[in-house]
């Protein structure tokens, strides 16, 4: 690569201050991630579950966390007449940031694939109000999302995705006390 | 543009390509897994951890990456006067900020970075044993992986971010915005084609045997604590995320070093910090 191509790392780049940027990105709505995480799944169909209070107190001794809803959001995934995935979207909300994401698992419990939808994040104190997370509850679900508008591109803080990772632990616990002798 | 975004390498991995490219990030995020694979403390079956299990001599078969990883180690280990040191496992498990498990007593790994031999591109020996973690420099190897997937694949400009430490190729100015160690994004960079990564433990931070401790380290494995944000500009993102660690002790020398790959540290014009 020549210096030329190089030449704004020669000159140093000029920083300029902004006023603070809540960052807030839709990357997927519910029906894009269920054909990236399921590609060759031909039909998605709702599938409404009400987890009994002994499912939930199942599902927190596998899984370590409690499940807080007992209408936890699932899609079957159905090929050829048969269930060939379950797609579950869920949320965790961390200390300053609230995250949708969806995780696809297979008809005997592995996971497939994660894929972030929305990331909100807040320095006040919205993450834990509810109705700030109402506005954005119904967004990610309805596909009404303005998706694939530039996102910011942030550099700092590691941000851990360990709320991630702990939330799908608990899907895999639905699925199985919930999802697994469905077939 | 658009962008994707999976948990990995402990944080969450953004991908942009053009619309149309969704599919090459398929493999991108694929080579950003490999290097998850490879080179995790947590995984005892990862190079990592089969090299604290190796004894003194052993030699140890890793992948090809974590070879190329440990050999851009040791040539900053060499050129910071031991700065840059990936031997700080002992110190992170000992304060907290590394698991325990199945490590036992950390006296048994006194070793540095200088104990770390290569013998080819596939295996490496260590004089004394140590613990290696990877997680100042693997996060911008694996960034680079992905944008190199990228490029093969025909992409023309694209940008990925694990976690802040991030990287963008191609002919578009990006808009990058800074987040200051306190959390909040206080300013803005325009770039192209390079990498740009950030540290801070302002909010890192551990108490342990009566002192607190975050997850830097700096000359005699002192731990480092820092009000700032340190951030550096470099011709790829393993050098500039690997760089942020000695620029948090010694930005002079990390400049010294980053002039050989195209880079330097961010400063703070006076004039941008009062607005």
């Amino acid at each position: 690569m020549s210096n030329r191509e190089w030449g704004h790392l020669l000159a140093v780049p000029i920083l300029v201050g902004v006023a603070s940027v809540a960052s807030a990105t839709d990357y997927l709505s519910v029906a894009e991630a269920q054909r990236v995480l399921l590609p060759q799944v031909q039909t998605f169909v709702p599938f409404p579950i009400t987890l009994s209070s002994e499912q939930l107190g199942q599902i927190k001794r596998i899984a370590g966390v409690a499940q807080s809803t007992s209408q936890p959001k699932i899609w079957r995934g159905v090929s050829g007449g048969s269930t060939a995935g379950w797609v579950l979207v869920d949320e965790v909300i961390g200390k300053h940031e609230l995250i949708t994401y969806a995780a696809a698992i297979s008809p005997d419990g592995h996971v497939l694939g994660i894929e972030i939808l929305s990331y909100r994040e807040s320095h006040g104190g919205e993450i834990r109000n509810p109705r700030w997370r109402e506005r954005f509850r119904g967004k990610t679900v309805n596909d009404k999302l303005k998706l694939n508008q530039d996102i910011p591109n942030i550099s700092g803080a590691t941000l851990s995705c360990r709320n991630v990772t702990d939330g799908v632990k608990r899907l895999l616990a639905i699925h199985a006390v919930a999802l697994a002798r469905v077939g | 543009m658009i962008t994707r975004c999976r948990p990995l390498l402990g944080t969450f991995v953004e991908i942009t390509v053009p619309i149309g490219a969704g599919d090459a990030i398929e493999a991108a995020f694929d080579a950003i897994r490999h290097v998850h694979h490879h080179m995790s403390f947590h995984e005892p079956s990862s190079d990592l951890g089969l090299l604290r299990a190796a004894m003194p001599g052993d030699m140890v078969a890793v992948d090809r990456e974590t070879i190329a990883v440990l050999r851009m180690a040791i040539a900053f280990h060499q050129a910071t006067g031991g700065l840059f040191e990936v031997a700080v496992g002992r110190e992170l498990v000992r304060s907290g900020f590394l698991p325990r498990k199945d490590i036992g007593r950390l006296s048994r790994f006194p070793g540095d970075t200088a104990d770390i031999e290569i013998v080819d591109d596939r295996h490496v020996r260590c004089k004394r044993r140590l613990l290696i973690d990877l997680g100042g420099i693997a996060k911008g190897h694996a960034v680079d992986r992905a944008v190199e997937t990228l490029i093969a694949a025909g992409i023309d400009a694209g940008l990925v971010n694990a976690g802040g430490d991030l990287r963008m190729f191609g002919y578009r100015n990006w808009q990058i915005y800074l987040r200051e160690a306190g959390g909040a994004i206080d300013h803005m960079v325009v770039l192209q084609n390079c990498a740009i990564a950030s540290s801070a433990n302002l909010h890192n931070r551990r108490r342990h045997s009566g002192r607190t401790v975050g997850p830097h380290y700096g000359r005699a494995r002192e731990p480092v604590l820092t009000d700032q944000r340190i951030t550096v500009v470099a011709d790829s993102c393993l050098v500039a995320d690997a760089m942020t660690k000695v620029a948090m002790v010694d930005p002079e020398l990390a400049d010294n070093v980053l002039a050989a790959h195209r880079g330097h540290v961010l400063r703070q014009p006076a004039m941008a910090t009062a607005a």
